[in-house]
């Protein structure tokens, strides 16, 4: 019998990387606040006082510094997590992930491999204006040489780390400040999320909703909305962007034959652009009304509260988009 | 939002419309099936039904005005919406909102039924040449293919000259009415723009009375007939047809001519022409000649339309005004019946007589061109005053056709067969022969006026060289 326990997403990330730490001593964390203030978001709590400094490296403000030192790293041997303290300071470091970690393997034809994750909240949490709130999938997803996850539940979270740091590849992680308290049931039992493979988080026939990361709770609250109207939805998690699991995908639009993609990224060259994109061109024969996108308004974030919710996706954009795709007024 | 309601084809082969009426005012809210306007097509009214509940916040196109299928006519959504923006994009548009009607008959209402029975209520067209349709050869574009019966049988899917009959559809409606052997141009739309989705392909599907072709197997072919809802012109023709059938006392006079001596004509004046001048054009213009020498057969007879056959025969004095009438035609305007995949229509050479066979052949492959794209305007297939009708090119050798109202008389022409024939001095030969067949409305073209026309015709015929004295 497998026994559950229920867990916050922040505890679902710190027992992945206990676990991955006790397994193999040449897993590390570096960051900033990662070790003596326990993670900027308590991620890593207890883990410095267990493994001591040399395994749990607290940075100065230095993003291109030290993401760098972990690419180095992990080219030398050991296998790095970079803890980024939001995906938004990430932007510094852009050079180093685009330009040595996804390319190295490839341009060394094999001889060097870059195991490294790098790791951090994304996308809008609140108040915190238009640097700090900003969805930055596109720019990993962009890239190939890299892996991007996106894990929006507890045990996504602690499968896909580890996963991601068992990798031999660099791996991007998105995480969000406001889905690390999310609570949810994990196996005791030790177990891996594969890389590249979609969650069907709702089955349903009459439309597929696909989303990732912070915007399935919009996403499930508009498909059981739906389901008062009798509008049976299938939501897809795709818990990871790059790889995309384009046949989970195929299959439930097949099926339902219209598809809501729901991305809070801004609209232009966003995920959610590439997956209409795909499921446009994969399923064109199967649907019944254009790919619809709801994603955040083409806006930097505004700190106006009632704005700032304004300009992201929510129930009832995603119900209005259901409404559109079905032809119906009465949704 | 608000969104551009444009002009749909309300029959399969609309091109335009003309909005006959706006059954409600800007600012009034509808719900989807409501109607917004009447809409006049080539052959009838139709209702214009909203296919979403909102507001109808500007009408582009007024009353009287007309718009190809896919012309913005109005624009809609939610009260007080902003819709300027919607405007200025579709000024760019070739100015829509300001094309009017043509400027025959703005003021005169003409009501449904009578707009159906074309030519029954309206103004000789053929007494005003100036309106008759292009007939500059200069102008003429190169020979349109002669209607065949090849294009009879003509898979009329996704034509390219009648782009604006296939409707917005999804990829999934356009795939299930495939797989279900559905016509998607007979399907109504319900969703933005008339677009068909798969609720309305599952929803004709279901209905008993639409077209259906299955591909049956036979073992299946027990199950009954299947029953097709025929289109707008279909129905104009029964009614047309059946009208003329069985009002006008047709009566039929039959000649067997020797046609070698209008191939000869024909053969010779095509001698060095790229494209040959089709026998028809000849046909017609010597009919036209004939016509000429016989007014009497270039009449219309015209039945008010309350003085039904059972009245006249009660009353034998019925009041002036429903007594039938008798018009005498001073132009010469002669129809052609072409055979379409979607049904016949009549294009009509107006003044003939004034015109050369190789004018008649430019204008004919025009207006073939046009009916084949079904872009045919009712001043371009209504009124003719003769109508010429040929199955020779199907092998047919002699037939009787029913006279195309309010004419009253058709010319029906066989195919051209070698025959053997006594020539000079007693001599059997071998001839091209050609039979043609005189229908005549009895009211207004007695036997012997017939037979004296068909006789001086077939004397032309048989020698082009009379049409000069």
């Amino acid at each position: 019998m497998v026994l559950m326990a229920e867990m916050t997403y922040r505890e679902a990330l710190n027992r992945a990387l206990d676990e991955e730490m006790a397994r193999d001593d040449r897993v590390f964390l570096i960051g900033e606040e990662v070790g003596e203030y326990d993670g900027a978001y308590k991620v890593s709590r207890g883990l410095l006082s267990k493994y001591g400094p040399k395994r749990v490296r607290d940075t100065p403000i230095s993003e291109l510094g030290f993401t760098g030192l972990g690419v180095g790293a992990a080219i030398a041997g050991l296998r790095p997590v970079v803890e980024w303290m939001t995906h938004n300071f990430a932007l510094l470091a852009l050079d180093q992930v685009v330009n040595n970690a996804a390319k190295l393997r490839q341009m060394s034809g094999g001889q060097l491999s870059v195991p490294i994750v790098f790791r951090g909240p994304n996308g809008p949490a609140e108040f915190l204006a238009a640097q700090h709130s900003q969805a930055l999938g596109s720019y990993w997803m962009h890239v190939p040489g890299l892996k991007v996850v996106a894990p929006a539940t507890p045990a996504d979270a602690y499968g896909l780390l580890k996963s991601a740091i068992r990798n031999d590849n660099p791996v991007v992680m998105l995480e969000a400040e406001l889905m690390y308290a999310w609570k949810g049931e994990v196996s005791e039992q030790e177990f891996l999320v594969p890389i590249g493979k979609a969650r069907i988080a709702r089955e349903g026939v009459d439309v597929t909703l696909i989303t990732y990361s912070k915007p399935i709770r919009v996403v499930e609250e508009a498909a059981d909305r739906l389901a008062e109207k009798g509008v049976q939805a299938e939501v897809i998690d795709l818990r990871s962007l790059r790889p995309l699991d384009e046949e989970t995908i195929v299959n439930s639009v097949r099926k339902t034959g219209r598809c809501v993609v729901v991305d809070e990224a801004w609209p232009l060259a966003s995920p959610g652009a590439t997956i209409a994109h795909l499921v446009d061109s994969r399923c064109f024969d199967v649907l019944d009304a254009p790919v619809e996108l709801v994603s955040g308004e083409d806006v930097p974030m505004p700190y106006n509260h009632t704005l700032e919710l304004a300009a992201q996706p929510s129930v009832e954009k995603v119900i209005a988009a259901v409404a559109k795709v079905l032809y119906r007024e009465d949704v | 939002m608000a969104e551009v309601l444009r002009m749909i084809a309300l029959s399969p082969t609309m091109s335009e419309g003309r909005i006959a009426k706006w059954k409600m005012n800007e600012g009034t809210e509808f719900s989807s099936g409501d109607v917004l306007c009447e809409v006049e097509t080539d052959k009838a009214s139709m209702d214009y039904e909203a296919p979403t509940s909102a507001s109808l916040l500007k009408i582009i196109l007024q009353a009287g005005g007309t718009a190809k299928v896919g012309d913005p006519i109005a624009v809609i959504g939610q009260k007080g919406e902003d819709y300027a923006s919607l405007l200025k994009e579709r000024a760019s548009e070739a100015g829509v909102a300001e094309k009017k009607a043509p400027g025959q008959q703005p003021s005169k209402e003409v009501s449904q039924k009578e707009k159906a029975v074309p030519g029954k209520t309206e103004q000789e067209p053929g007494s005003t040449p100036e309106s008759a349709p292009q007939s500059d050869t200069e102008n003429a574009p190169p020979r349109a293919p002669k209607a065949s019966p090849a294009s009879v049988g003509a898979a009329p899917r996704q034509t390219p000259q009648a782009p604006a009959s296939v409707p917005p559809s999804s990829p999934l409606a356009r795939k299930l009415a495939l797989e279900k052997g559905i016509d998607i141009r007979l399907v109504p739309g319900s969703g933005p723009n008339g677009r068909v989705v798969e609720r309305d392909i599952l929803e004709f599907a279901e209905r008993p009375k639409n077209t259906v072709v299955p591909e049956v197997a036979p073992q299946e072919l027990r199950q009954g007939p299947t029953v097709i809802q025929p289109n707008m012109k279909r129905l104009v023709i029964a009614r047309r047809l059946s009208e003329s059938f069985f009002t006008a006392p047709h009566y039929f006079l039959k000649k067997k001519i020797n046609a070698e001596a209008l191939l000869e004509l024909r053969a010779t004046a095509n001698a060095g022409r790229p494209a040959k001048l089709s026998f028809n054009a000849f046909l017609m213009k010597i009919v036209a000649e004939a016509l000429v020498r016989h007014p009497e057969i270039n009449v219309y007879w015209r039945v008010p339309a309350a003085a039904s056959a059972a009245d006249a025969a009660a009353s034998p004095e019925p009041p002036t005004a429903m007594r039938p009438i008798l018009e005498q035609r001073h132009s010469i305007d002669v129809g052609l019946a072409v055979a379409l995949p979607d049904g016949l229509i009549t294009p009509v050479v107006r003044d003939c007589n004034l015109k050369s066979a190789s004018d008649i052949d430019a204008e004919l492959a025009q207006l073939i061109e046009k009916a084949r794209g079904g872009r045919l305007a009712p001043e371009e297939y209504e009124g003719a005053g003769f109508t010429v009708t040929n199955l020779g090119s199907f092998g047919i050798d002699e037939f009787t056709a029913i006279i195309n109202p309010p004419g009253s008389a058709i010319l029906a022409v066989g195919a051209i067969v070698k025959e053997p024939i006594v020539g000079d001095n007693d001599v059997i030969r071998v001839a091209q022969t050609l039979t043609l067949t005189l229908g005549c409305d009895h009211r207004s073209i007695d036997g012997a006026v017939g037979a004296v026309f068909l006789a001086d015709l077939a004397r032309m015929l048989e020698n082009p060289g009379m049409a000069l004295v």
